[in-house]
């Protein structure tokens, strides 16, 4: 079997109107393509949030993953922790493998 | 270095709220992004003057501003009281009598920059760029525009020469032309955000319409706009832009404040025991809070007589023949009004797209709308069909030919030269047209009747089958029934969304639905009737305990809110079985229509004259049709509440359509989801409109966009005061006021639910958006568990019972006399 090609994972929790500069981050890092999922719920340092709502995605959280080659990540992590310096949201990031790795390159 | 600039400009612009463009305009609170600090912290109110004005007309009374200072601090109520002369003053009402009598409030007046020659021509390359002649579009345009400008910057003829040597040879790249201007200025890595900051606030409207249109449209971003800015300082040697230092007034300190007071309350100067007691008493409420103290008194008048007026318990009448679905838009209430003088009518209210989220494209559209709400996004494409080929046919060959002959006017115009021709032939024939349309603004009313009359009709359907699958419809119309609380059904139920008619009006779509996405709500509304009458959607809701009757059919209509005429749409669909209740229906909305359209004139400035109305229904709908007419109708002025709870709560009351009425039925929501889809949505829609009009009419030279009769427009963007300068946001003048009169009362929403408390807290704490427009004073909430229960007021403690109107004794002015 074809051994795994190691990437970076970074996923992002913002509310959803703090999404667009984020998603213009990711792609203005080279990443080929990101997952977006509204509505996310929990609770975190501003307490209590529901999740998805019927008629308001504005006022829920995103989650946005994106995975790209490690060489890119770091300016990546860079921006983003930079843009969300002092505000809402939270960014993960974990050492992942992808068995397609032309399709994040 | 690329994503760090970025996400600078990123960090620079997070509170700048997105403008829509003027062609589906969308109410928003233009300081929405502050939401999370408290309304006294981040926002603005009328002048002390203002407030003092209304005190002396008892508009604003002590009692409502005794219940002001309580509900703001409420350890007022256990502060005790003090001797001052020959009376015992308790605390609230000394820190209430303090506010009448001094003014330690203590906030500058906050201040815009001056544009200067970058802002004008930023504005203008913005406007060639998004709004480009058909025939003289600017070059390398697909490429972005910094692309565009750098291309034509150098030729600038308003800039000197040396500067347009110096943009000869700017960097490829926005990001790349923004970090060489940062450079060349010496911008330190530290403070690249706040210059990037100071730089958008000199003309926010553009700003924020950038940013609405990089996410909608994406050929468009605020790097590229910043880097413009930034680059043009640094050619023309301007200097950066600065944070405004405003200056501070130094607050009186507590104990100063009572030496002030105490002299305006008795003559005799007091120990000082008295002085210090009263300072500390008033040191519970800090100068910076007196302003708006006066601004929830203000509010709290009319809350009381709110509560007052839909508490009286009533009891739902009898089986209807006729149920009426109406958007929760105030000027809804006025029409529900009128039609229940018909006891055969029942009214709801409900957002005016139905619950139908839709992107739709009419038969003979060349583009879509959004007919949904602002804070979702369109996932579902409805168009519609024609039901007879031959007959669509027709109506679009006559379309066609209108179309071409349009087309060649406009070419005839907009060609190089052609312009001189067409005035010479044609010139004549316009003039004495717009003469006509000037002296008989009926006339434009006719030629439109006869251009629709001399098309050829067409019948058509829309085609929900296709955009929602059979589960999706049977969700949506289980939702809706649940959150307007329909458990009954009458043989006919009309589903009226709303839209307005007016001429040479750039404002025309913030008198549309904002539910609808600034547009009129007659697709939504066509698209929810076709779902409630789907046989196979009834028989889901039959198995889920919601059957709707064989014989009751829905139909979808329009209320017009210039004319205040209901039309019915689709009526090829209409059963014979129906068509006798429709006619009565229509009779009986017709004396409706005619006795709104005059209650609505008392306050349409030019309708009346000594009180009395002088014009007919018929002229006052001219208006819609009057070129020259910049009130043709007032919109949403005196919006101030919102009320969530079964229509008993207020049948019968005149609530002069200034209450966002959302019909809704606890025992219809088991589990409170459709009290949380209301709050989280209708409730924040309904909280930006109410905040569009509260900051237009405040302050209408930073939030409001300025008298209409100056107003260019730039293509379907928006509009410019004058000829240069900033996009303009906000409402114009004519929106909130007549001259220096305002006509809208600027009142933060109360809002008032009929729920279980414990209901209605579950769903503020687990939503963040709830929990700051509440908890931070940005709205207020009342509620009560049901319609024999007392009122409670949410505050910083949680409930507390609301004092009935009446309770507090002094509601009057002898204290302040």
């Amino acid at each position: 079997m074809e051994p795994l090609t190691k990437m970076t994972r970074i996923e992002i929790v913002v509310p959803g109107r703090d999404a667009p500069p984020v998603r213009e981050l990711i792609t203005s890092a080279g990443a080929t393509g990101y997952t977006a999922v509204s509505g996310v719920s929990g609770i975190g340092h501003h307490g209590p949030h529901s999740g998805a709502l019927l008629f308001n995605e504005y006022d829920t959280l995103t989650m946005l993953i994106t995975v790209l080659p490690p060489e890119k990540a770091p300016t990546l992590i860079g921006a983003v922790r930079q843009l969300l310096e002092d505000g809402p949201g939270v960014m993960f990031v974990a050492d992942t493998y992808v068995s397609r790795p032309e399709y994040f390159a | 270095m690329s994503l760090e600039i970025r996400a600078a400009v990123a960090r620079a612009t997070r509170t700048v709220i997105p403008l829509w463009p003027l062609s589906s305009f969308i109410a928003v609170n233009p300081l929405g992004a502050h939401e999370s600090e408290d309304f006294a912290m981040a926002a603005a109110t009328r002048s002390r003057g203002a407030f003092l004005a209304d005190y002396e007309t008892g508009r604003i009374t002590d009692t409502d501003l005794v219940a002001a200072v309580l509900h703001r601090v409420p350890e007022l109520a256990d502060a005790g009281d003090v001797a001052i002369g020959d009376r015992v003053w308790p605390a609230a009402e000394l820190v209430a009598i303090e506010l009448v009598h001094t003014d330690h409030h203590g906030r500058p007046p906050s201040s815009t920059p001056e544009p200067d020659l970058v802002d004008e021509l930023v504005s203008k390359w913005i406007a060639a760029y998004l709004d480009p002649h058909p025939l003289w579009e600017m070059p390398d345009r697909e490429h972005g525009l910094w692309a565009a400008w750098t291309a034509l910057a150098r030729y600038d003829p308003h800039l000197p020469g040396a500067a347009r040597k110096l943009l000869r040879n700017l960097p490829r790249t926005a990001d790349e032309g923004l970090a060489q201007a940062l450079a060349k200025l010496s911008v330190e890595e530290s403070k690249t955000e706040m210059v990037l900051q100071e730089a958008a606030k000199r003309s926010p409207g553009w700003v924020a319409h950038i940013k609405w249109r990089a996410d909608h449209v994406g050929d468009i971003d605020l790097t590229s706009y910043l880097a413009i800015c930034i680059t043009l300082r640094w050619a023309l040697g301007l200097p950066l832009p600065q944070s405004a230092t405003q200056p501070t007034s130094e607050s009186a300190t507590a104990w100063e404040r009572a030496a002030t007071l105490i002299p305006t309350l008795s003559e005799d100067p007091g120990s000082s025991e008295t002085v210090a007691r009263v300072a500390r008493i008033l040191a519970l409420h800090p100068p910076q809070l007196h302003v708006f103290a006066w601004q929830t008194a203000y509010e709290e008048h009319y809350r009381r007589q709110l509560v007052t007026a839909v508490s009286p318990a009533d009891t739902r009448a009898s089986n209807p023949s006729v149920q009426v679905v109406m958007c929760i838009d105030p000027r809804s209430e006025g029409m529900r009004r009128h039609l229940e003088a018909d006891p055969e009518i029942e009214t709801y209210g409900f957002a005016g797209f139905f619950g139908v989220p839709i992107r739709f494209a009419s038969y003979q559209a060349r583009g879509t709308i959004d007919a949904l709400p602002a804070l979702i996004t369109a996932r579902h494409s409805v168009t519609e069909v024609p039901n007879d080929l031959r007959q669509a046919r027709r109506h679009t060959t006559a379309l066609r030919v209108r179309d071409a002959f349009a087309a060649g006017m406009h070419a005839g115009e907009t060609a190089p030269a052609a312009p001189f021709a067409l005035a010479e032939t044609l010139g004549w024939f316009f003039g004495a047209t717009a003469l006509l349309r000037t002296l008989w603004p009926g006339s434009t009313h006719a030629i439109g009747r006869f251009h629709r009359r001399t098309t050829p009709a067409i019948t058509t359907d829309v085609t929900i089958a296709a955009a929602f699958s059979l589960g999706e419809r049977a969700a949506l119309a289980e939702t809706g029934m649940r959150m307007m609380g329909l458990d009954r059904f009458a043989p006919l139920i009309i589903l009226a969304g709303h839209g307005s008619t007016s001429t040479n009006n750039m404002y025309q779509s913030a008198l549309d639905c904002g539910a609808c996405g600034g547009n009129p709500g007659a697709a939504n509304a066509r698209a929810a009737a076709a779902i409630f009458n789907d046989p196979p959607v009834r028989r889901i809701l039959a198995d889920r305990g919601l059957p709707i009757p064989e014989t009751t059919f829905f139909v979808a209509a329009e209320h017009n809110t210039v004319s205040d005429r209901v039309e019915i749409l689709d009526p090829h669909l209409l059963p014979e079985s129906h068509a006798l209740t429709v006619k009565e229906f229509l009779e009986a909305q017709r004396t409706a229509a005619d006795l709104l359209v005059t209650e609505r004139s008392r306050h349409l400035p030019g309708a009346t004259r000594h009180g009395k109305v002088r014009h007919s229904p018929a002229r006052l709908r001219q208006r819609a049709h009057d070129w020259a007419e910049v009130y043709p109708e007032l919109g949403l002025v005196g919006n101030a509440a919102m009320i969530i709870g079964p229509r008993e709560m207020t049948r019968g009351v005149n609530l002069e359509r200034r209450v966002f009425l959302h019909s809704y039925r606890p025992e219809c929501d088991p589990d409170g989801s459709a009290l949380e889809t209301i709050m989280t949505a209708p409730l924040v829609v309904a909280q930006w409109i109410n905040h569009q009009y509260y900051f237009s009419t405040v302050d209408q030279n930073r939030w409001g966009a300025g008298t209409k009769t100056i107003h260019n427009a730039i293509g379907s963007i928006g509009v410019l005061s004058g000829h240069t300068g900033d996009l303009q946001r906000g409402l114009p003048l004519q929106s909130v006021a007549v001259g220096d009169r305002d006509l809208h009362e600027p009142m933060r929403l109360s809002v008032l639910i009929q729920a279980p408390l414990d209901r209605i807290g579950t769903i503020v704490s687990r939503n963040q958006v709830l929990r700051h427009l509440f908890d931070n004073n940005w709205i207020t909430l009342t509620a009560r568990n049901d319609q024999h229960s007392l009122w409670y007021r949410y505050g910083t403690y949680g409930w507390i019972p609301d004092p009935h109107p009446g309770e507090n004794s002094q509601d009057n002015n002898e204290q302040g006399a």
